[in-house]
């Protein structure tokens, strides 16, 4: 029974990913939705890419938005067929941006590190920035990286494609797990910001996953609906650039050579996430009266760490697959106010696969 | 051999560390050693061009907010169609092409501000107030020019569109003798309409970013 639930946690974990990265798509969607209604165009472009993938998808958002209380679509003496622009505007502000910085219901939020480099790269603190910094920092402070495992879109991705490496092994092909150090991902944190400070660039967001695809996916949908404008209907990856490119290497290089290389020991924003996590009261503790030893949670966690040394330092992500996969009931989430749990020694047991 | 190990592994930890500073230095010297910036139109409330790239994180937020999709992202496909190129440190970053669609100052939409400068997360557009006088005095995209060789009213035949497109008509844009535009550099805010409204190819006025 226990079981069964923690199994839930993964579930709604991964529901949280995919949701994010379907928003992503969505959001230039309804943007261009809401353009078209405000130009009143919308009747007739959606009878004029009947059947493709933009006509669907402006089909499918005009109706989510027709289900919209009655009074807000039809007033001002509207007619049945036509649409308000400003309440589609209004409704469509509800979602808007990407993981990178975002607006949920009105909350502006913008990941710690886009505004660390905006502030050092313009050496001024705008009041917007720390607006938009409440909501992330506050969650961070509480329950540490959790961007990482439950928002992070290429964290969705290279779970998947960790999954590669079982076919590589099925095949009875070489599979190679190296160990970089961890402190990498802090030198990119540090170089990557003085970089910024010096070229007054913010440049970190050029190599961050979650903005590379925030910005593709933006640039894939736009394009397919500025090619139907030019009537090239259809579904196309026309629209992203070789930026993409960078995904692709990362993605390889943990297949081929180290298993969550990028998330593990190079990933800025991972490292200023854990920098400003260090002391969540919201941490995975062992009992260690139960652990029978089995080693499934070490192979288990993403991050590469030892649950059952009850390690789960700043390193730690929170994402509950060490208890999830705990057969012994021995892993749970609890809160600790920085007293017992030892911060020190991130580094694994050689035992991982 | 447990010497052994721990040179390997400082050793490891060595070319991790180098190969990253490298990297992101090498980043670096391709993001702003090459290319020089080109001279483009911003979204309203911008900052100055360089303080404005200092500041921009490229998340393209105000170009989900526009509700006229005048905003978009300066990417090599976007710019290819407007023969311009961005500078390395310019990629992605929002940039208006009057040519292709004006800013229209939020006009007929409700909102107490321009709805991109109340999106950006980190001030690189400065929130601007929705009012006529507030707008003239703090947006500046850039300033219309009016090319005489190739303006119409100008060479014998009236024509007076980039006037009517004007959103302070009467103030920024006015007709003279021949429709000929007159521009007030104290009231033109660089929105473009008059540029997108042109009907000479090219056109005859054109907005020339700030610098």
């Amino acid at each position: 029974m226990k079981k069964f639930e923690l199994h839930k946690l993964q579930w709604l974990r991964h529901s949280v990913q995919i949701m994010v990265i379907v928003l992503m798509l969505l959001v230039p969607a309804v943007s261009r939705y809401a353009n078209s209604v405000a130009a009143d165009d919308i009747d007739s472009q959606m009878k004029a890419w009947e059947g493709s993938f933009q006509g669907n998808t402006m089909a499918a958002i005009d109706t989510v938005f027709r289900a919209l209380p009655e009074g807000e679509m039809t007033r001002q003496g509207l007619t049945e067929s036509e649409r308000d622009p400003q309440a589609v505007i209004k409704y469509s502000r509800a979602f808007r941006g990407g993981p990178w910085s975002a607006e949920l219901f009105g909350v502006s939020m913008t990941d710690p590190l886009g505004a660390a480099e905006s502030i050092v790269a313009r050496k001024h603190v705008a009041k917007v920035v720390l607006i938009s910094l409440i909501v992330p920092v506050i969650l961070t402070l509480l329950f540490g990286r959790i961007f990482c495992s439950w928002i992070c879109p290429m964290g969705l991705i290279l779970e998947i494609t960790d999954r590669f490496r079982n076919v590589l092994k099925f095949l009875e092909l070489k599979t190679y797990n190296i160990r970089f150090t961890r402190n990498t991902k802090y030198a990119m944190l540090v170089v990557g910001l003085c970089a910024s400070a010096v070229l007054s660039v913010p440049i970190l967001g050029y190599v961050y996953p979650p903005a590379i695809i925030s910005r593709e996916l933006h640039d894939l949908i736009f394009t397919l609906f500025d090619r139907a404008e030019a009537k090239l209907l259809g579904f196309t990856f026309i629209g992203l650039t070789w930026m993409s490119l960078i995904l692709l290497g990362i993605i390889l290089f943990e297949v081929f050579v180290s298993r969550r290389w990028w998330c593990r020991y190079i990933c800025p924003g991972g490292a200023l996430y854990i920098l400003l996590g260090i002391k969540r009261p919201v941490r995975v503790q062992l009992n260690e009266s139960k652990c029978t030893h089995c080693v499934d949670c070490v192979v288990a966690c993403p991050m590469g760490l030892n649950p059952m040394k009850n390690e789960m330092g700043p390193e730690c992500d929170n994402c509950g697959e060490c208890i999830s996969s705990c057969h012994d009931d021995a892993l749970k989430f609890a809160l600790s106010l920085g007293t017992s749990i030892k911060e020190e020694s991130t580094e694994s047991v050689p035992v991982t696969k | 051999m447990s010497t052994h190990i721990k040179r390997r592994r400082f050793l490891k930890q060595v070319a991790a560390s180098s190969i990253a500073v490298a990297g992101a230095t090498a980043a670096g010297k391709w993001m702003g050693g090459s290319g020089e910036a080109t001279a483009c139109v911003r979204p309203p409330g911008s900052l100055s061009e360089e303080e404005f790239l200092a500041t921009c994180i490229r998340c393209g937020r105000c170009g989900d907010a526009c509700p006229n999709q005048c905003i978009q992202p300066f990417t090599e496909e976007v710019a290819l169609t407007h023969a311009v190129e961005p500078g390395a440190a310019q990629r992605n970053t929002p940039v208006i092409f009057p040519r292709q669609q004006a800013c229209m100052l939020c006009n007929d939409v409700e909102s107490d501000h321009l709805l991109c400068t109340e999106a950006c997360p980190t001030g690189a557009l400065q929130k601007t107030v929705k009012q006529v006088d507030i707008i003239i005095e703090e947006v500046d995209m850039g300033l219309a020019e009016v090319d005489e060789q190739l303006c119409y009213s100008y060479n014998g035949a009236s024509c007076g569109i980039c006037v009517r497109a004007c959103p302070f008509e009467g103030k920024a844009l006015t007709a003279g003798m021949w429709e000929k535009p007159i521009i007030d550099e104290s009231y033109c805010v660089g929105c473009g309409l008059c540029e997108r409204a042109c009907v000479r190819f090219p056109q005859a006025i054109r907005v020339v970013p700030k610098a």
